[in-house]
Parts: structure tokens; sequence; C-alpha cells
């Protein structure tokens, strides 16, 4: 504790208020990077594109309730049931989770916001612009058609000529940039952002499942991305990655899409799963059995569903030892699984439970989902799958699997926490009515299509043929169909009501023991007033008075004696204070770019491509103006803290959270890095006439360059970060990595001249590894650029250095993606 | 991070050898196998150095994790990264067990 006199709450909050508040009016709603706003308006967005989807589904619904519909035509058809998968897959079961992540997450690590409140912000508009555009193109009628999955060759030019395939890989693309962008802000912020004393085994469970989740975003969406970008190089330019007769394999595709697709599954079941493990143990009046054992069965899941792609793949004549592999893992997968099941079992074993709202829901989750998981087993054996493989069975298990293992836990998070949302108890009673509505209209819907598939019912079939015995079933699934739609409706209506206009609610009606209750509902924009001090997972049941404490200020920065917004970093495993990490205020840059980024992505669907580079210039520009505003011109040396303790700002330390945010990205980055690498050697296994008809001859210069580039780029951002240090000059270290970084572009421009990018797969694919080292060795390029301007600025002093080391990341990266890149790309040439 | 590196190497690396293992048996039976003059049999002979070399690995891991030079300070750490060793040997074990079981290119 400090000597100055301690604050009351209201004092502080009158103090905290003004700093941390959004804009009034709404300039406020563009320029707020508050992650209480930003999850709220990303939760409107999201349950939106659930309705969206939900009247699609409708749509197919009444196409198939009768056998030789006329209610709509395949072409229609084709778009409604691939936009009703996009939708529910991209634009409302991830977001949704994001949402809610973006809205907790800091006030149950007891902090005052996400790491990057401007990347929240960013990403939550890139989200919306992209959602806004997939459904003018439905309405417009150019939806994409090719189903959700957009296998080549059906999505290639030759039976997709519209650009109804290119706005799916382009619109998909710039609205994946929410989730990367959301993922890195998780990783960070629960690995440095979080109160004092929460070590990794007192993370509240949610945050151990985003942080996992996180973590395969990062790492399953870069296959899909790349995916979609080479397929619409192929489509605009005819490079043939995946034409047969030129030693492409539409195969591709299909490794890199279900690389993304299947923990996809996992990514939308575990934060599903880490909800009910937050809620459960609340309703059951205990705490969560088997903590370290669920963590460990979260990690197990998250590392295993990497190795089950090729289980979506068994029927495309993969030899018996590849399809073993999978079937094994895919078996493997329900362990850690049971896992859970078991332990939040055995949590209701030890507690007391009590039937509210929110444990309906998750026992309405254990039926459904068992038997989807049940199912699941049963596809995961090749022999079975062989005669489900894209029937209605499949359609039947992944919606038990998507809405019994995630809607529904969602519905039980958005219950258990809508006094943290909206400030108000729930009053109305429309919940439990909806419970059973859905309940009894989606057994009646999909245990039904589980015995349509198995009666040989294709998937995407847009009439239901008079005589083949599915009629009968269709028509049940309708009628079925239509009350659960009534169910979902009357859930979102009664959370609508409930938050406009019941009582207000006192702070945690649970008695619940996690952060995000000791704020008052609904929480303030700066979240916590103060920076609490843990000693357990459950501290509100150790400390009663903790809320009180925190809006006294008791905790750290306690006193908003700098005038700016600030929040405390700590160390990753034991949550010691480390440094004061300082946020940036409202701006509109984040906005203004969403829409500059939505121009530079839709500007190809039209071939516009002078305004695609216009518009990338423009991101560039706006990228630069973000990253200016961090930093400060003068050294602060230790600042106040608090209780005693002073530290350092984010500018003085080594690593700042530019630096761990750049390290996330860039893991993201090296994964679709390594698929482009597996493409390149599974086309030069798998795919059909190969070796190509020419080879590219290595010769001399290329990897003269790329070895000296490499050396100079590397060693010059060193001799740079060693100058800066001992207050040298860094300018000649700073243009020896420029050199470098041009030696590499032209060691790359050697693969350009010696290939023809659309001759053979072989070739296009030497031309994406060249234009990834160019673009690489640029975009560090620019940053020494920028680092020399802020040098000349006053950014930059011997005790602030963070900005070189994030140079320095980059540059290294450049670098090892050049080598491993260009080695590649000439290596054949120097066997041959 | 050097807890969060102990908590996640064991099963990266499983996966990691999982890739190498399916990638490896794509190249067995690709013609590139035939054109260097190898046989399927050597292929076989291959997979299982090669699955046998990722369970040498895991087991190493599991002595390594208990070593006090690479154990984890904080005791949790410790049980968990100990838990998901053993969930990468056992996946390891499992997910391996094709290579000596099943035709390789059929």
């Amino acid at each position: 504790m400090t000597d100055k006199p301690r604050m009351t709450a209201l004092r502080l909050h009158k103090a905290l208020y003004p700093i941390w508040r959004n804009d009034p009016g709404w300039k406020g709603v563009l320029t707020t990077v508050n992650n209480n706003t930003i999850g709220n308006m990303f939760i409107i967005g999201a349950t939106g594109m659930f309705l969206a989807g939900g009247i699609l589904a409708m749509l197919i619904r009444a196409q198939l309730a009768s056998p030789r519909s006329a209610f709509m035509g395949p072409e229609i058809y084709n778009q409604i049931f691939t936009m009703h998968g996009t939708i529910m897959m991209f634009l409302f079961a991830i977001p949704f989770f994001e949402a809610l992540t973006v809205f907790l997450l800091p006030g149950m690590l007891g902090t005052r916001d996400l790491a990057f409140p401007r990347l929240s912000s960013y990403g939550f508009w890139c989200y919306m612009i992209g959602s806004t555009i997939m459904i003018v193109a439905l309405l417009a009628g150019v939806a994409p058609d090719g189903g959700w999955f957009m296998y080549p060759p059906l999505s290639s030019t030759a039976f997709s000529s519209g650009i109804n395939a290119d706005i799916w890989l382009l619109g998909i693309s710039f609205i994946e940039i929410s989730a990367i962008g959301a993922a890195i802000e998780v990783v960070v912020t629960v690995l440095r952002y979080r109160a004092v004393g929460m070590s990794l085994d007192k993370l509240p469970i949610f945050a151990w499942y985003m942080l996992v989740v996180a973590v395969m975003i990062l790492t399953a969406f870069p296959p899909m991305i790349l995916g979609s970008l080479i397929l619409e190089l192929e489509r605009a330019f005819d490079m043939p990655f995946f034409q047969a007769e030129h030693g492409g394999d539409s195969l591709l595709w299909q490794h890199l899409f279900w690389l993304f697709g299947h923990p996809e599954v996992y990514i939308i079941f575990l934060p599903a799963a880490g909800v009910i493990s937050m809620v459960l143990p609340v309703m059951a009046r205990t705490t969560l059995l088997g903590y370290g054992w669920v963590v460990a069965a979260a990690i197990s899941l998250a590392v295993l569903s990497f190795g089950l792609w090729v289980h979506h793949m068994f029927t495309t004549g993969i030899p018996h030892m590849g399809l073993a592999f999978f079937s094994a893992v895919s078996t493997l997968v329900a362990v850690p699984t049971g896992v859970q099941i078991f332990a939040w079992i055995g949590t209701l074993w030890k507690g007391r439970p009590e039937m509210h709202l929110p444990m309906l829901w998750i026992l309405g989750f254990f039926v459904t989902f068992v038997m989807g998981g049940l199912t699941g087993v049963m596809v995961a054996m090749v022999p079975f799958d062989w005669q489900a493989h894209d029937s209605y069975f499949i359609v039947a298990h992944l919606h038990y699997v998507l809405i019994g293992g995630y809607v529904f836990p969602m519905i039980a998070g958005i219950y258990y926490w809508l006094p943290v949302l909206t400030g108000r108890k729930r009053f109305f009673r429309m919940g439990e009515v909806a419970f059973w509505l859905v309940m009894a209209g989606f057994h009646g819907t999909f245990l039904l299509l589980h015995w349509a598939g198995l009666l040989g019912m294709r998937r995407r079939i847009d009439v239901v043929e008079a005589g083949s015995g599915w009629e009968l079933i269709n028509l049940l699934a309708s009628i079925s169909g239509f009350v659960l739609a009534i169910g979902f409706g009357l859930v979102i209506l009664d959370v609508a009501v409930n938050a406009f206009v019941a009582v207000r609610g006192r702070r945690n009606p649970w008695n619940a023991g996690t952060l995000e209750w000791a704020t008052p509902i609904p929480g303030p924009a700066y979240n916590v007033a103060s920076i609490p001090v843990v000693n357990s997972r459950y501290p509100l049941h150790d400390n009663p008075d903790l809320p009180v404490q925190i809006a006294r200020g008791e905790g750290f920065l306690g006193e908003p004696v700098r005038n700016r917004r600030e929040t405390l970093a700590v160390s990753v495993a034991r949550g010691e204070p480390e440094f004061i990490s300082v946020f940036p205020n409202n701006t509109i840059v984040p906005f203004v770019m969403a829409v500059v980024t939505s121009v530079m992505f839709m500007a190809p669907v039209f071939k516009w491509y002078s305004l695609m580079f216009i518009a990338a210039g423009g991101v560039t520009v706006l990228a630069l103006v973000w990253a200016w505003a961090n930093g400060s011109r003068r050294d602060e040396g230790l600042l106040d803290a608090g209780r005693g303790v002073f530290l350092p700002p984010h500018t003085e330390v080594a690593y700042p959270p530019g630096w761990w945010g750049s390290l996330f990205l860039l893991l993201a980055d090296s994964v679709l890095f390594g698929s482009l690498l597996f493409g390149y050697a599974f086309l030069w296994t798998v795919a059909p006439n190969w070796p190509p008809p020419r080879i590219l001859q290595t010769g001399i210069p290329g990897p003269v360059l790329a070895l000296a580039g490499a050396a100079l780029a590397s060693g010059g951002i060193r001799l740079a970060d060693r100058a800066i240090r001992a207050q040298g000059q860094p300018w000649p270290g700073l243009l020896a990595s420029l050199a470098g970084l041009a030696a590499l572009v032209a060691a790359a421009g050697t693969v350009f001249a010696g290939t023809t990018y659309n001759a053979h797969a072989y070739d296009a694919t030497l031309w994406v590894i060249a234009g990834y080292v160019v673009f690489h060795a640029g975009i560090a390029g620019l940053m020494v650029l920028f680092l020399l301007g802020r040098i000349g600025a006053g950014y930059i002093s011997s005790r602030r250095f963070g900005d070189a080391r994030v140079v320095r990341l980059w540059i290294d990266y450049a670098v090892l993606a050049a080598l491993i890149g260009l080695g590649g790309a000439w290596l054949p040439g120097v066997l041959s | 991070m050097t807890d969060m590196l102990r908590i996640s190497i064991p099963l990266t690396v499983w996966i990691a050898a999982f890739s190498a293992v399916y990638g490896l048996q794509g190249i067995i039976c690709s013609d590139l196998w035939r054109t260097a003059g190898l046989t399927t049999g050597q292929g076989r002979i291959a997979l299982i150095v090669l699955g046998v070399a990722a369970v040498a690995l895991q087991v190493a891991m599991q002595v390594l994790l208990r070593r006090p030079r690479f154990a984890s300070p904080l005791p949790w750490v410790q049980r968990v990264a100990t838990i998901l060793a053993y969930v990468a040997l056992v996946a390891t074990l499992w997910s391996f067990l094709p290579v000596v079981s099943t035709s390789l290119c059929l």
C-alpha cells in the first residue's frame, strides 16, 4: 500500500471513467477500442448472422419437405446451402465465441482490456464489413454456390465461371483477419495480462480453453487461407495448382481445407467446453473436478485434432495405411473428450446441483453431444465411412456435434453471464419454453435425418424424389426444423427482452468465485478499478471483500496519477508484475483500415487490380500511422504501480507487447509457409504430370545473393540493436539490413526470371514461394525504414529499444523464409 | 514461456513425427521411390525405423522431464507436462501401429 490517502470507490470511478470512456454518440461506435463495447457489438453481429443462417436453414427444409418441390431451383438452392454452411461456420460459430471472449476475458483475468485494443476494433470491423458483403452477395444472387468447402474443380473457373466462388475465397479470407487478430489478442492477454498472483495453475479454466483455441486458430486457419489464395490465383491468372493436366491436383485443396476444417470442429467445441467448465461447477455449487486433467485434455484434444484431417477424405483413394493413421487418431481423440465429460459428471457428483436455466442447456448438451460423439466414432471407422460418406448421416452427425456441442453450451453461457453482459436479472421466463422447443425440434429434425442418410439420401440434393423412401422422414424433419427455429427465435427474444427491460440485478447473483463477477454490472469501461492480487482459482470465494478492495483501488494501479490508460503485464508462469502497459486512446484508424482492407480484398473479385494495389498502399500507410502512435519520446524510468512496487512502462522493456503480438502472428505466418512447402512436396510426390517439363536452373547469382542478403540483413539489425543500447549510431547496421533485404528480393527475382507462372503447377508454386519471400523482405524493409524514422523522431533510446527488437524478429523471419523457400525452389535444379 | 514449452513440446513432437511418417509413406508409394531404385520392403523398414525413433524420442522426453535441469519448478506445471508426455507417448504408439499392421500402398 502507498502512504497516500485511500481513495473511495466513487472517487476512483470518477477518476478512471473519463480516461477509459468511449467518445460520445455515433462517433464512439466507430472509434471505440473498449473490449466491453466491441464485445457487445460483436455478440449482436454474430447473433444476426445466426438468424441469417437459420433463415437459410428453414428455406432448405421448406424445399425438402415435399417430393419434387418447386419452391426453388437448383441454382438458388446451391447458393442457399452453401451460404447456410458458410454463415454458420465462419460468420456465426467462430465470431460468437470470439465476441464472448472479447467481452469476458479481461474481467475474468482481472485486467483492464485485451492486449491490443485497436486490434479488437479492427477485427470487429473486418468481420462486420466482410459479413455484410457476403449477405449482399446472397441477396444479389451471386453468392458462393460450391458448398461450404468449395472443392475444385467444381469451384474452378471451368465449372464456376461467375464471381460467386471469388466472393467466397476473398470474402472468407478477409473475414479470417478477424479470427487471427482475436487469436493473437487472446494468447498475449492470457499469457501476459492477468491479476497479480494468477499463476498458470490459477487461471480461470475458460482462459486455458481460450488460450488453447487461440493457438489452434493461429495454426489451423493459415492452410485454408493459403488454399483460398492459390485457388483465387488459379481462377484469376490460370496458375494451375489444381489442374491435373498441368501438374496440379484437386486433392491438394482437400488437404489444405481439411487441415483447417477438422481442427475447426474442435476450435468450435473447445470454447463451449470452456463455458461448461465455468458454468457447471457454479450450478453444482462446487469447484471443477480434475482441473489439471481438464487442462491436459483440452491441450491433447487440440493437438490430436491436427492428426485427423484425412478422415474427411477416406473415399478419395488414399492407400490403406494412410487411412489407418487417421482412423487411429480419430479414435484416440475420443479419449480426452471423454476425460472432460467424466470431469463434468464428477463435478456434478461432488456438488449439489441446482436446476437453473443454464444448467438445463448443459444437460441438453450432454444428451446431444454424447450422441453426436458416438456417431463420430462410427464415421471414424473407414468401412462405415465409405458407406455413410456424403450422405445425410453425416449431415445429422455434424449438426449433433455443432449444435449440441456448441450452440447449447453457448446459450447456457449467455444466460449465465447475462448479468455481466447487461447488468440485469433475468425476469421473463420464455427461456424454459424455448429450451424444450429446441430440444424437441432438434432431435425431431436430426435424429430422423440419420435414418434418411442410412437409406441413401445424399447431402446437397435439391429435390427428394417421390418413391425414394425419404419423403416422410423429410416432411417430419422439416416440421421439426421449424419447431427448432421457433425455439431459437424465442431464445433470442428472451435474451433481448431481458437485456433491455428486466430489472437491474445485483453483483454476482450465482455466488461464483471468478473475477468477472468482482466488478459492478454491467462492467465499467476500465473493467477493474485496480489490478487485484489473487491466491487461488476462485478468489471471490477466498475473499468475499475483494470486489470492494478492487473498487477502492487497493490493488495495483489503483490511482490513475498519470492520467492515461494503464494496466499491468505479468510474468507468464507465476503472474508476477513485470511492467506497466499503456493502452491507446479511442481512434478511428482501425475502422478506416478495415474499410480500406475490404477494398483491397474485394477489388480482385471484379478484376480491379489497380484499385487493389492502391488499397494495399492505403493499408500500409494506415498500418504505419497505427504503429507510429505507440511509444514515448522520453525515458520515464520506473513508475509507481501501487502497493509499493515500481515498474517500467512497456516502452522500456526489451520485449514489449508488440514483440509478443508479432511472435504469434509469425507463428500463423510460418504455418502458412509450411503449408505452402507441404503443397510443393505433395504435388511433386502425388500429382500427375510430374516432374515438370522444365526445371529451374539454380545458377550462381541467386544463391550468392540469398546467402549474402541473409548475412547482411540479420547481422545489420543486430549491429543496430547493439548500437542503440550503447547510445551509438544505428544507421550503418540498419542500412546494411536494408541492403541485405534488397539482395533477398533480387535472389527471389531469379526464380521469377527462370520460370513461367502459368506453365505448370511447379512454376506456379515457385512463383508463390518467391512472392512470399519478396513480400516478407518488403515488410521487413518497410519496418527498417520505419525504425529509422522513429530514431529520427526521438522514439528510440538506450532504454527504449523494443521497436528494434520487433524489427529484428521480422527480419529474422524474412531471412529464414528466404533461405528455406528459395533453397526448396533451387534444390531440384541442383539435384538434376 | 519455458513452462508453456514444457507443456506443449511432447505433443508437438508427436504431430511432427506423425506428419513425417505420413509424408514418408506418401513418398514410398510414389514414383519417386521406385525411380530411386528402392523397393516397398525397404520402404516399410524406413517407416518402422522412423516410428521407432519417434517412440524413442517420446521416451527420452519422459526421462528428461523428470531431470531437475528440465523439470518445472512449479509442481502443477510439472504434473500437467508429465500427463501430456504420457499422452504423446500413447498417441505415438497407437497412431504408428498401422506401420506394422496394414498394407503399404494398396
